[in-house]
C-alpha cells in the first residue's frame, strides 16, 4: 500500500467509525429511562439530535473522501502519511500509559523521575543524565507544592517513609 | 451608582496586594504558555482549575484572564523569532513579523507587538467598561428561545467561519455535544450514555478533554512528525524599540486592529483569530508600501496583534453579559465561573458587581504590567524559547497528567484523558480543528436546558423558536453565518461565471 492508500483508508475508517458512534447514541437512547414526572422534552431528545448529527456529518466526510474527493485534504494527509513516524507516535503513547499505571505504586516522585528522561529519549533527547536529574527535580518540587502548600493528595508509594 | 463609581471600587478592590499579586503570577504565566508552542491559554486554565477550587473566586478569575491575555502578547514574540505561532491567534502575525525579524528588525517587530497589544488592550477594555452593562441590561429581556437560539449561533458560526470545512468543524462540534451528553442529566436526573461505567456517572470534566485533545494530542503529533522538523530562532540583535518612523506607521494600524478586533471578539465567531486576518488583509489594502509585504511591513505585525489584544476584551462581552463563550478558552473560563457556582448572565451585574468590576479593573492593571514584562524584560522571554523541544513535550505530559491525575487520585480519568488525546491526534491529523469540540462540551448542557425550558414555556410548541423576534433573528443570523463561507461560489452559481474561488476561509481553527 502506498502512502496515498493508506491515507484515504484512515480518512474513511475516520467517517466510518463517526457514523458508528452516531449509531452506538441512537442504539443506547431508548435505554434512558424518561423522567417520572411530567415533561415536555425529556432526556433523550438531545441523546437522538447528536446521535444524527454524528451520522450526518460522518456520511458527508465519507463522500468527501469517495464519491467527491476534497483533493487539498486528500494531499495533506498523505504528504504527513509519508513522513509519520509511528514508532516514536505508539512508544510515547506505551509510556503515558505506563506513567499513569505506577504512579499509584510507585509514589509520584519516582513515576516522574523515570517518566520525564525517558518521554525525553523517545522524543529525541540524548543528555539521560540532565533528563533525570530534571525529571526527580519536577517530580519532587511538584509533590511537596502539592501536598504541603495547596493541600492536594499525590501519592507518596515506596518512598512514603521518606517524604 | 454609575460605570465609574462601580469601576472605581474595581480598582480599589484590583489594587489590593493579594489580587495584584494574582494578576502579576496570572500575565507571568499568560506570556510563557503564549510563548511556549504546544501550549496555549486553553490548556493553561484547564489545568489550573482544579487547583483553584479553594481559591476566591474573584482572585482566581483576575489570574484566568491575566492568563488569556497574557497569552495574546506572548503569542507575538514566537511568532516573530521562531516563525512557529505561539498560539492561534498568533498566525496573522508570522507573515510579516517573521520576514521583519529576518532583516535583522526583530527589535522592532517586538516593539511594536507590546506596544500595539498595550494601546488596543486599554482601548478595548474601555469599550467593555462601557458596553458590557449597557448590554447586560438589554439581556435581561432574554428569554429561554432566544438564549438557545443564541446558543445555536455561537455552535454554528464558531464551526461555520474557523477552520477550513464545515463538515470537519460540524464534526468536531458533534464529539464535543456527545461528550457533554455523557453522565447524569440535571433536569430528569436519569442516567445517559455511560455504557455502565460507574466513573462516567458524574460526567467527563471538561479538564480531561481539554488536557487530552490540546496537550496529549498535540504531543503524540509533535512526536508523529519528529524527524521532519528544523526550527531556527532568530536573534534579538537591535535594541526592542522603534524609530520615528516605525511610530509614525504603526499607530493607525493600532487604531484600526482595535477596532476590527473588539466588535469581531464580541461577536460569537471564535474569538481572536479572525479579526488578525481580517486587520492583515486590511493594512495590506491600506498600506502605501506594498513593495514591503513579505518582506517586513511594520504594518502587518502592529494591526493584527492590536487585534487579538482588543478581540480578548470583545469575547469578555458575551462572556460576562449572555454567559456564551465564542472561543475555546472563553468556554473554559466559563466552566471556572460555574465552579464557582457563578453563572455568568446579566444577573452577574447585579448578584456581584464587586466580582465583575474587580475583574474588568485588573484588566487594565494587567496590560501594564503586560507592557513592562513585554518590553525590558523581552529578552528573559526569548531564553525561554531555546527550552529542548522533547523536553518542552515531556513537560507538558506531566503537568497535563499531573492536572487530571490530581482531580481524584483516578487512574481510570487518566486512561480516559490518554483516550481522548488519542482521538485529538487523529483531529490534528485530519485536520479536524479542535476548539468547536470543547465549545461543544461547555455549551451542550446550557443550550440543552434553554431548549427544554423554552418549550415547556410554550407547553411542546417548537414554533416558540421562530415566532418570538429575537429567537428568530439569531437563527437567521446562525444560516448567515453558515452561508457566509460560500459566498463567492454561490455568487458565481447566480452570475454563471464560473470561477476556482473556493469557499473563504477566516482562520485555522488551532486555538490551543
Amino acid at each position: 500500500m502506498n502512502a496515498q492508500t493508506r491515507s484515504l483508508l484512515a480518512l474513511r475508517l475516520a467517517a466510518l467509525a463517526l457514523m458508528g458512534l452516531g449509531g452506538i447514541i441512537l442504539i443506547q437512547t431508548p435505554q434512558i429511562r424518561e423522567s417520572a414526572g411530567f415533561s415536555v422534552v425529556g432526556p433523550r431528545v438531545f441523546p437522538i439530535i447528536v446521535g444524527i448529527g454524528c451520522l450526518i456529518f460522518g456520511l458527508l466526510f465519507f463522500l468527501r473522501v469517495t464519491a467527491i474527493p476534497d483533493h487539498v485534504l486528500i494531499a495533506d494527509v498523505t504528504g504527513e502519511e509519508q513522513i509519520t513516524d509511528w514508532s516514536t507516535t505508539l512508544s510515547l503513547l506505551g509510556i503515558l500509559i505506563v506513567y499513569a499505571a505506577v504512579l499509584w505504586p510507585l509514589g509520584y516522585v519516582i513515576a516522574t523521575t523515570l517518566f520525564f528522561p525517558l518521554s525525553s529519549r523517545i522524543l529525541g533527547s540524548y543528555q539521560l543524565r540532565r533528563d533525570l536529574l530534571i525529571g526527580f527535580l519536577i517530580g519532587l518540587i511538584v509533590y511537596l507544592t502539592f501536598t504541603r502548600l495547596l493541600g492536594v493528595r499525590l501519592p507518596a508509594g515506596i518512598l512514603s517513609g521518606l517524604l | 451608582m454609575d460605570v465609574f463609581n462601580y469601576l472605581l471600587n474595581g480598582f480599589l478592590n484590583a489594587l489590593t496586594p493579594q489580587y495584584l499579586l494574582l494578576a502579576a503570577v496570572g500575565v507571568t504565566i499568560g506570556t510563557a504558555v503564549g510563548v511556549l508552542p504546544g501550549i496555549g491559554p486553553a490548556l493553561t486554565v484547564a489545568l489550573l482549575l482544579p487547583l483553584t477550587y479553594n481559591f476566591d473566586p474573584t482572585g482566581a478569575l483576575i489570574m484566568f484572564a491575566g492568563i488569556y491575555y497574557g497569552g495574546m502578547y506572548g503569542g507575538s514574540t514566537t511568532s516573530i523569532l521562531l516563525n512557529t505561532p505561539g498560539e492561534s491567534a498568533s498566525v496573522a502575525t508570522t507573515f510579516e513579523g517573521f520576514a521583519m525579524a529576518k532583516s535583522g528588525r526583530a527589535g522592532a517587530a517586538l516593539a511594536t507587538a507590546a506596544i500595539g497589544s498595550f494601546v488596543a488592550g486599554t482601548l478595548s477594555t474601555i469599550l467593555l467598561t462601557f458596553i458590557a452593562p449597557l448590554l447586560a441590561r438589554v439581556a435581561l429581556l432574554f428569554q429561554p428561545a432566544d438564549y438557545f437560539a443564541l446558543t445555536v449561533l455561537a455552535f454554528v458560526s464558531v464551526t461555520a467561519l474557523v477552520g477550513s470545512s464545515v463538515v470537519r468543524g460540524m464534526i468536531s462540534l458533534f464529539i464535543g455535544l456527545f461528550f457533554g451528553l455523557i453522565g447524569i442529566d440535571i433536569l430528569s436526573g436519569q442516567v445517559r450514555l455511560t455504557f455502565g461505567v460507574v466513573e462516567l456517572l458524574d460526567g467527563i470534566d471538561v479538564v480531561v478533554v481539554a488536557v487530552g485533545l490540546f496537550a496529549v494530542g498535540e504531543a503524540l503529533y509533535v512526536a508523529s512528525q519528529l524527524r521532519h522538523q528544523k526550527e531556527e530562532i532568530l536573534a534579538v540583535r537591535s535594541s526592542v524599540w522603534m524609530n520615528r518612523e516605525e511610530w509614525r506607521r504603526s499607530w493607525p494600524a493600532w487604531l484600526r486592529g482595535a477596532f476590527i478586533g473588539f466588535p469581531l471578539g464580541a461577536l460569537p465567531a471564535g474569538g481572536a483569530e479572525i479579526p488578525t486576518f481580517l486587520s492583515y488583509t486590511v493594512e495590506k489594502h491600506l498600506s502605501r508600501h506594498k513593495d514591503e509585504w513579505g518582506k517586513g511591513a511594520i504594518e502587518g505585525v502592529a494591526g493584527p496583534e492590536a487585534a487579538n489584544n482588543a478581540a480578548f476584551s470583545g469575547v469578555l462581552v458575551p462572556l460576562l453579559t449572555l454567559g456564551l463563550p465564542t472561543s475555546a478558552t472563553a468556554a473554559i473560563l466559563l466552566a471556572a465561573f460555574q465552579i464557582y457556582n457563578l453563572q455568568p448572565g446579566p444577573l452577574l451585574f447585579q448578584k456581584s458587581p464587586d466580582l465583575v468590576w474587580t475583574l474588568i479593573a485588573s484588566l487594565y492593571i494587567g496590560n501594564v504590567m503586560l507592557l513592562i514584562l513585554n518590553l525590558p524584560l523581552i529578552r528573559i522571554w526569548v531564553k525561554i524559547l531555546t527550552i529542548p523541544r522533547p523536553l518542552l513535550y515531556s513537560g507538558i505530559l506531566v503537568f497535563g497528567t499531573l492536572g487530571v491525575y490530581s482531580m481524584a487520585n483516578s487512574f481510570i480519568d487518566v486512561l480516559l484523558m490518554y483516550g481522548i488525546g488519542v482521538i485529538g491526534f487523529f483531529m490534528r491529523r485530519f485536520r479536524i480543528p479542535v476548539g468547536p469540540a470543547i465549545l461543544g462540551l461547555i455549551l451542550l448542557p446550557l443550550a440543552e436546558a434553554q431548549f427544554r425550558r423554552a418549550l415547556a414555556i410554550s407547553q411542546g410548541d417548537i414554533s416558540v423558536f421562530v415566532t418570538r423576534p429575537l429567537s428568530l433573528s439569531l437563527l437567521l443570523t446562525a444560516l448567515i453565518a453558515l452561508l457566509i463561507p460560500y459566498l463567492p461560489v454561490l455568487f458565481n452559481l447566480l452570475t454563471g461565471k464560473s470561477s476556482r474561488t473556493g469557499r473563504l476561509v477566516f482562520g485555522r481553527g488551532e486555538e490551543d
